[in-house]
């Protein structure tokens, strides 16, 4: 029962990681209908400053995360107005376009650290919380919290704020808001700028407990596009709980049956889903179209 | 008449020209490095070149090799059409005669093929992969330890180090072997469980994972349910890296843990910190702390090293590499030159005992050109420090194992 009880719980720790990564790549793919493969190479982007932070300058890394967001919000401001704002009437171009900046990202960080490996060190990163018999990592518990209030927060935003119901609207349909008077492009950058910052606290916050290297984004985004398709595009809750839902499969089913299998596990559930309900858990019926229609 | 002198003297010109080239060419003896020295594993790439240069110093500095001054000519290569496109490029235009390498067994399989096409030597000195030599390919020579060399003393030092630590006898020793899935960490767990049950351990479970998953609680908690007294480990740094945090947040503690092929390096340090890494062993390629009597030279190969860079060795692979090289000069020295043929019936003859090189490596060719006497060593995590502990006559004096079993 007690090893029942802890594989459920990092389950829904890892969940709480899938969580964090998807909710700002989600964001992009449901409102600004770009498939962004350089999302992962921001988390990476953000761990290596998270590092540098901490390291270099002796802050802590919760509240470097701080520092880290918003300055991953300014980049993809920067990146959505210079690279991706020209090429809007070509969807596909963007897509080629976030390919290159995987690609540049990758490189850069490549050429800094010449493939060296780094990791946090610190007090922090060893703390596990013990609970009778069941134990978890605190720097994980953190993650989830942390995705959960950001779940929580964005859900209000969206929900009581203007720019986040011009959000929804474009969500819905981007045609009907601009009808409406929603200034779409504003919408977009908003969006992709609100993405990347997420995107970075993701990354400050996962820092501590991966050991760095240019290509660990790559390692979370697979993942995270299978959450996003599970939950369903632009679903805030739909990418919280598709995160949990693939964390727990991937806990149990590495446990259970084979930790080489794992992915393929929950690769057979997510190609069911596609089938069954293309829209993803709590996505909009039709979404996953919405984009193909209409970009300007 | 004016027109034929300007005519002979070009002409002249053309020929002294041509010899002075000629000259130069044969004088300097050029060999080609192919590893990664960009990209992800350049870190180890250049570490094994520099292993390469202190040894070419040290022969320049006795006046070369066959009457000849040698010159390392790097080809950077970390993919296989970069190790062939760099093979091509070296063996037909930089006048390269012979190829060393490679940090990377599958680019070392591709540049080695390419070489043969021009009929030179490939010397391995650092590629693990068990099938490079399996091939058969007739300009194929590796000098250094490969995967099998690292199941085997895996499997030695758990009978003779770990187990007597834990003051238990090898039959009552329980272990669980844990693997990254692919090639390599395959190979060697298979030769591990092989071995093992062979000296009659009990090998109580094999876990696979992939080296880039994000989360290795599951392994951990399979391994931590079969409960093992040692606890083996092939992967890479990452992997191996988040392996050990989470059996710490687990609460997972075999009485000895071996990793294998990685976790010797300040990488792993970072992560983990002196405390938890106390009495860690570690199966790598030797250290230059070893005694001089397995591995002669070794102190003076960690003192040209550190007045050539000015550091402190990054990885031990420079010094397997420092080998490799000495070795290879030794055969050019015996055959006269780099001709293929030469070459490999000259190294096919080479036969020094154990303990002859820095390395504690000797040479003896199999018929598949594996040196049989190349074997990594044993260290083990003390204080913040690597220091070698396995085999017995390595290990210095005052050594003595810690946290063995751990607390």
């Amino acid at each position: 029962m007690e090893t029942f009880l802890n594989i459920l719980i990092s389950g829904i720790l890892l969940g709480g990681i899938y969580s964090l990564v998807s909710i700002g790549l989600n964001l992009i793919f449901g409102v600004v209908r770009i498939v962004n493969f350089a999302q992962g190479e921001f988390v990476m982007l953000a761990m290596y400053a998270t590092y540098f932070c901490t390291m270099h300058l002796g802050i802590n890394p919760y509240l470097a995360a701080l520092l880290v967001a918003s300055l991953m919000f300014v980049f993809g401001l920067a990146v959505q107005r210079a690279v991706l704002q020209p090429l809007q009437t070509e969807p596909m171009m963007q897509i080629f376009a976030t390919f290159g900046l995987l690609i540049l990202l990758e490189n850069s960080m490549l050429a800094v650290t010449r493939g060296e490996a780094f990791s946090l060190s610190g007090a922090y990163s060893s703390v596990v919380i013990n609970l009778f018999g069941l134990k978890a990592s605190g720097v994980r518990v953190v993650v989830f919290i942390a995705a959960t209030a950001i779940a929580a927060a964005l859900m209000l935003f969206l929900q009581r704020t203007m720019p986040g119901k011009a959000i929804r609207a474009v969500i819905q349909d981007r045609q009907a808001a601009r009808l409406m008077g929603i200034n779409v492009e504003r919408a977009y950058l908003l969006t992709f700028a609100l993405g990347t910052a997420l995107a970075g606290i993701a990354g400050a916050l996962l820092a501590p407990i991966y050991t760095l290297s240019p290509y660990i984004g790559g390692n979370f985004i697979l993942a995270a596009f299978a959450v996003v398709v599970l939950g369903g595009l632009g679903s805030v809750p739909g990418a919280y709980i598709g995160g949990l839902i693939v964390g727990l499969i991937e806990s149990f089913s590495g446990y259970y049956v084979d930790p080489a299998l794992k992915q393929a596990i929950w690769f057979v559930i997510f190609v069911a889903v596609l089938i069954i309900k293309p829209s993803g858990l709590m996505g909009q019926v039709g979404a996953e179209e919405v984009g193909l229609r209409e970009q300007s | 008449m004016k027109l034929i002198s300007i005519s002979r003297l070009t002409i002249a010109a053309f020929v002294i020209c041509a010899s002075v080239s000629l000259v130069c060419a044969s004088e300097t003896l050029r060999i080609g490095a192919i590893n990664p020295y960009s990209g992800p594993l350049a870190l180890y790439g250049d570490e094994v070149a520099r292993g390469y240069e202190i040894a070419i110093d040290e022969a320049n500095a006795k006046g070369g090799v066959v009457g000849r001054k040698i010159e390392l000519v790097r080809g950077d290569a970390s993919s296989p059409p970069q190790g062939i496109a760099a093979v091509e490029k070296m063996a037909g235009q930089d006048d390269v005669e012979v190829f060393v390498g490679t940090y990377i067994s599958a680019v070392s399989n591709a540049a080695s093929d390419a070489a043969l096409r021009y009929s030179r030597v490939y010397w391995d000195t650092n590629a693990l992969a068990g099938d490079l030599t399996e091939r058969g390919l007739p300009n194929f020579i590796r000098s250094g330890p490969y995967a099998n060399s690292f199941a085997e003393i895996s499997a030695t030092a758990t009978r003779d180090l770990l187990a007597p630590a834990l003051e238990k006898d090898i039959k009552s020793t329980k272990v669980w072997i844990e693997h990254e899935d692919s090639i390599f960490g395959t190979s060697i767990a298979e030769l591990q469980k092989q071995l093992l049950e062979k000296m009659g351990a009990q090998v109580v479970g094999i876990g696979a994972h992939n080296y880039r998953a994000i989360d290795l609680t599951d392994s951990i908690l399979r391994a931590k349910a079969a409960g093992p007294d040692v606890w083996i480990e092939t992967g890479y740094v990452p992997d191996g890296s988040l392996l050990l945090r989470t059996m710490r947040d687990q609460g997972f503690k075999p009485a000895a843990i071996m990793m294998v092929a990685t976790g010797d390096t300040y990488e792993t340090f970072d992560a983990l910190g002196s405390d938890f890494l106390q009495g860690i062993t570690v199966v790598g390629y030797p250290r230059a702390d070893q005694t001089e009597v397995y591995g002669p030279g070794s102190a003076a190969y960690l003192a040209a090293y550190k007045t050539k860079y000015n550091r402190e060795p990054i990885a031990p692979q420079s010094m397997t590499a420092f080998v490799g090289m000495q070795m290879l000069l030794e055969a050019i020295a015996g055959a006269g030159g780099t001709d293929m043929e030469k070459l490999r019936a000259t190294a096919a003859k080479m036969d020094k005992p154990s303990s002859s090189y820095a390395t504690g490596f000797g040479v003896k060719f199999d018929e598949k050109f594996q040196n049989t006497r190349a074997f990594p060593t044993v260290v083990q995590w003390q204080a913040g420090k690597v220091v070698t502990v396995f085999p017995k006559s390595a290990a210095q004096p005052q050594v003595k194992l810690v946290n063995l079993p751990r607390q």
